[in-house]
């Protein structure tokens, strides 16, 4: 999930969505920006215009008489907020809606009457001397004051909805193509992975680059299988039109036992190509079993399988043996069942071939243990020996058909027995891991439970 | 299970995989003439000329008479003239394919034993082959003491023996419902497998029984391991019934498998 959303968020068409924002809101912002500029320029020089026309008129008054008598009448039926009149006359007695005096530090609102006990906000003043007296004009400022709220208001009303339009659109496409793109990951795992099957198989709404891409993997995979399909059946048909000849080998070489006459040299030379005989039909029947198996045939076998019954019969069958070989076989079956869809047959040859892969290419003494677990939606079975191990650089090749370590080439076997068990894993969509036991090999198991 | 689903009745019903067959090997000396079976009319439908005369010859040896034909047609015709005991059928022969050839004959209402040989091995054509009313499958190259041993297999079923609860041989008595074994009258403990084991060999007393018939019968096991598996069960089974008295009842058949007799 975490991962999920980590790949949305550092995804394309999130990214354009975060760009455009940001562009889209620098631009609004600029714009704004400058209206608003031009706008309180031209609203501040209306004002002065008007302050100047105001002081004019009251210039006009031929007397401090006059002015006074003026100015009184002008502020009667005018607000303090939003224009102040203020004349000090000569004489030291004031007209206007509030007094306003100024000292060095500036000017001072001093409330006349109670009812306007506090007159705050900027005003743009004017002040004139005239007929001995002082006489300021102050508009309020709360007109341009509120035209910038009103352009921020502006600002806001419209980047919001632009800045969710673009993200959630960012957000749906984002995931649209992260979908398409989890799809095409996931055909190419399972390709890399041994499913010659796997498309990405682009539907018609996908993105073009998408598409193309999709298209490009399915034709590519398409190919691939073709070919492997090809040489698998080359080889299938191989080892099919070889096992008739065996058959006839093996029958001439009994016939040449039942001649008799043959002396201990003979029968020690018939004896050596008998085993060798041997040997290559295990190789030729194991890599039958592997292209069948790959082919996913078997799954018409399948059903629920007991893997606790499985280990417990298998541990049964190969306790003595490894007891012969003093080997330490040990199992210790948990109580539940512990269930998977699968080929009993199958995994039964599987376990097997772990089993003897432990007996077969460690040294006496060794401990082999069967463990089976549940626990975090998996079913875990795990074959572990206290044996030489496999290098880590080697783990991988191991699982390959016919590899064997240079150690292992004296010790029987046909080099196909990981290799089976890696296909049948797969078959049964159980991941297989190979691990250092310390010392050892450890082989996990881990299957979906049914 | 190979041998399965109408004549042991014991053996497993899906087998999937191909069995490597230890078909050769020091042991293999002296194959011929080692079951003291009731001859029987036996035919052979195979068309690899080499391999059908050696079957036809070994089971000859065993004293069985044996007609060989090769090709599907002239198996049908044979088959259905004839009263075989066992037919041993290729699965692919020119004309009549082998599975065809036992399906029409099924059809016809002849029930004679069928014992298919194979150069193919997948789950779906053994399948197919038993639903085609084929009682046992022998995957090439098999041994001919495998060969051997399943034909027998098929002849002669153990149904009758099957109702018997208590089973003797050589002064052993095995209880089946008290599960309870005593030779010469000394009380014997077994695994569960052991007793498996004895009892599959001791209701076939007088026949040959091999490895991989045995890894059916007992295990449910239907591929050859590697591992001496079955040798090693067999030498802990005769530790406790035969080594401490005088004859030995389980008897090694070379390069075939294992025997009670009768």
């Amino acid at each position: 999930m975490k991962d999920r959303l980590d790949q949305i968020l550092r995804s394309t068409p999130l990214r354009l969505a975060l760009a455009l924002i940001v562009l889209f809101s620098a631009v609004s912002l600029f714009s704004l920006a400058a209206a608003y500029a031009v706008t309180q320029r031209s609203f501040d020089q209306t004002m002065r215009a008007d302050l100047f026309q105001d002081m004019a008129g009251f210039r006009a008054a031929p007397t401090a008489a006059a002015l006074a008598g003026l100015v009184d009448a002008e502020a009667r039926e005018t607000d303090p907020e939003r224009l102040i009149l203020s004349y000090r006359a000569f004489n030291g007695r004031h007209y206007g809606n509030i007094l306003i005096a100024r000292d060095a530090d500036g000017y001072h609102i001093i409330s006349p009457s109670p009812g306007n006990p506090q007159i705050t906000g900027r005003y743009l003043s004017l002040t004139a001397s005239l007929h001995g007296g002082q006489l300021t004009i102050a508009r309020s400022l709360n007109e341009v004051e509120a035209l910038g709220d009103l352009f921020r208001n502006i600002l806001f009303l419209s980047l919001i909805p632009t800045v969710l339009i673009a993200l959630s659109g960012g957000l749906v496409l984002a995931s649209r193509s992260a979908a398409h793109v989890r799809k095409i990951s996931a055909t190419l795992d399972r390709l890399t992975g041994g499913s010659a099957g796997a498309r990405v198989r682009p539907g018609p709404g996908w993105p073009a680059d998408l598409r193309a891409i999709g298209t490009k993997i399915d034709v590519m995979a398409d190919a691939q299988e073709t070919a492997t399909e090809a040489i698998r059946q080359v080889s299938s048909d191989i080892a099919h039109d070889l096992k008739s000849p065996i058959q006839r080998v093996a029958v001439h070489l009994d016939d040449l036992e039942r001649e008799g006459d043959l002396g201990d040299a003979g029968h020690h030379l018939l004896d050596k190509a008998k085993a060798e005989l041997t040997g290559i039909i295990s190789v030729f029947q194991s890599l039958l079993q592997i292209a069948q198996i790959e082919t996913g045939s078997p799954r018409a076998g399948f059903g629920p399988v007991d893997l606790g019954d499985l280990c417990q019969t298998f541990f049964e069958l190969y306790e003595p043996p490894a007891q012969d070989k003093e080997h330490i076989l040990e199992f210790t079956r948990p109580p539940g069942v512990f269930s998977v869809n699968g080929d009993r047959a199958l995994l039964g040859q599987m376990l097997a071939n772990l089993i003897e892969n432990a007996l077969w290419h460690t040294p006496p003494g060794t401990r082999i243990t069967l463990s089976l677990a549940a626990g975090a939606g998996r079913i875990l079975l795990g074959v572990a020996d206290t044996g030489p191990g496999i290098p880590a650089s080697e783990r991988d090749l191991v699982l390959r058909r016919l590899y064997r370590m240079d150690r292992s080439r004296s010790t029987p076997g046909s080099g196909l027995g990981l290799s089976l068990v890696s296909s049948i894993a797969l078959l049964h969509e159980a991941e297989l891991h190979l691990q250092d036991n310390e010392p050892g090999l450890s082989v996990t198991l881990s299957f979906t439970p049914t | 299970m190979l041998a399965s689903i109408q004549i042991c009745k014991e053996g497993p019903a899906g087998l999937a995989q191909t069995r490597a067959p230890r078909m050769i090997g020091a042991a293999d000396r002296r194959p011929a003439r080692r079951d003291r079976e009731k001859k029987m009319k036996l035919l052979v439908v195979e068309d690899d000329e080499t391999t059908g005369a050696y079957i036809a010859r070994g089971l000859r040896e065993e004293g069985h008479t044996v007609d060989l034909v090769a090709n599907g047609k002239d198996g049908l015709v044979q088959a259905m003239a004839g009263q075989y005991d066992v037919l041993i059928v290729d699965r692919m022969l020119p004309q009549i394919d082998g599975m065809a050839l036992v399906r029409t004959l099924r059809g016809a209402g002849n029930q004679t034993p069928a014992l298919f040989l194979t150069s193919l091995g997948s789950v779906d054509d053994r399948i197919a082959g038993l639903n085609a009313g084929g009682d046992d499958y022998l995957v090439k190259p098999f041994a001919f003491g495998e060969l051997s041993a399943r034909v027998a297999a098929l002849a002669r079923r153990p149904q009758a023996m099957e109702r018997e609860t208590v089973l003797e041989a050589g002064g052993l008595k095995m209880d089946l419902v008290r599960r309870k074994v005593t030779r010469d009258g000394i009380g014997i403990d077994l695994l569960p497998r052991e007793f498996a084991l004895l009892e599959h060999l001791l209701r076939r007393k007088g026949r040959v029984q091999t490895r991989t018939m045995l890894l059916e019968a007992v295990w449910d096991i239907s591929f050859d391991p590697m591992t001496n598996v079955v040798e090693t069960h067999v030498s802990r089974l005769r530790a406790k019934i035969d080594k401490p008295f005088s004859t030995e009842l389980i008897k090694t058949v070379r390069g075939a498998g294992y025997r009670i007799d009768a």
